[in-house]
């Protein structure tokens, strides 16, 4: 009676388990930020901007834009892939409209399995440039950049396969920020 | 008598099936009524009707252009433009809360794309959009210190494809050109 109690109960404990792990598993790797934590700033900043094309604008946009139209066939080659692209820009009259706090709720999450720091660049002129990569065994699942100086504080979330190449291609596009990853890029590159 | 109430409880049936599948078709297509509202009750506010002298400047940029030979370029799909216009009215107010419940009330159904908030400049522009069969619908919210415009207007493709390219630049072209262009 005992084992077939305990064999009752252990097969759909095992079960539960392997769905929490994996879905820990999935949140872990996850590579969209939760930006939220950032939305008060809109009350200080003078310029907010905030983009978000999700996940169901991306497939809807493959699925409907045509291969003939040029300005379609750009925009479906550049979010090929792609599952979604979330950018927060707050720009302010003053220095220290934001906290070391609020840039923490996003580095805390950018600290998480997976993510890897890829630019770190600090500039008392250009102010503060991070990207991070989300790493999937050897695939990118994902891209954060963040940008700060005293009066600015950009996070750029892009979801799904992507590279600094692809991310050079968004800027300006999309409601992504001129973030001179290209120059970024060829300092680099010179090294 | 079972005929007659298996008949009587079919019939209630199909109606409270209508009710219930109407609902949500409704809710969807008035959801630009919804925002106008939303901003008049909000900033407590009047829209008022497409002013004459836009229509009027429109004709005559219509006349211009064919008269070169060309036709305007659009954006907007023919007969597609919803417009509400605030003229001259006072839009103060607490723009992080009236964003809130703008997201609140259109998230089920629109997709929002981008955002802008001017504390400066008191200037916010809301870009919302759904998917309309092989088309798209594009809802495009300017409130400004002293009037406002919502505009929903059905995109082709190519069109979305320069929306998604920029936002900004597109969204404020879409406005324009629906303060401009007649409704045909």
């Amino acid at each position: 009676m005992k084992s077939l109690f305990q064999t009752n109960i252990r097969q759909p404990l095992i079960v539960l388990l392997l769905i929490i792990t994996s879905a820990l598993v999935a949140k872990a790797q996850d590579s969209r930020l939760q930006m939220g934590s950032l939305d008060h700033l809109a009350a200080k900043a003078n310029q907010t901007v905030d983009v978000s094309v999700d996940e169901r604008l991306m497939r809807m946009a493959s699925k409907l834009f045509n291969e003939q139209d040029a300005d379609e066939r750009e925009v479906k080659k550049l979010v090929a892939g792609l599952k979604g692209i979330y950018v927060k820009s707050f720009e302010f009259d003053t220095s220290g409209q934001y906290s070391d706090s609020d840039l923490e709720t996003i580095r805390t999450q950018l600290r998480g399995p997976g993510w890897t720091r890829l630019v770190n660049v600090t500039s008392k002129k250009d102010g503060n440039l991070e990207v991070y990569l989300l790493f999937n065994g050897d695939s990118v699942a994902g891209m954060a950049v963040l940008h700060n100086d005293e009066k600015e504080l950009t996070v750029v979330n892009i979801v799904g396969p992507v590279n600094l190449d692809k991310l050079a291609q968004l800027e300006g596009q999309f409601g992504v920020p001129e973030l001179g990853i290209e120059q970024q890029k060829k300092k680099n590159d010179e090294k | 008598m079972r005929t007659l109430l298996t008949k009587i409880a079919t019939k209630i049936f199909i109606a409270i099936a209508v009710v219930v599948l109407a609902t949500p078709a409704h809710a969807k297509n008035d959801d630009f009524n919804s925002v106008v509202k939303m901003i008049e009750q909000f900033y407590r506010v009047k829209h008022v009707g497409i002013p004459f002298l836009a229509r009027a400047g429109m004709k005559a940029a219509t006349t211009a252009a064919r008269i070169k030979g060309g036709e305007a370029k659009r954006i907007a799909e023919a007969g597609s433009v919803k417009l509400a216009v605030f003229e001259n009215q006072d839009f103060a107010g607490d723009f992080t809360q009236f964003r809130a419940s703008l997201n609140e009330a259109l998230t089920a159904t629109w997709m929002p794309l981008i955002q802008t908030l001017s504390s400066k400049t008191d200037e916010q522009t809301y870009i919302f959009l759904r998917s309309a069969g092989e088309k798209f619908n594009v809802l495009v919210i300017t409130i400004e210190q002293r009037e406002a415009t919502v505009v929903q207007v059905t995109l082709s493709p190519k069109n979305l494809a320069l929306l998604m390219k920029d936002p900004e630049g597109t969204g404020k072209a879409i406005t324009d050109e629906a303060t401009l262009i007649d409704q045909e």
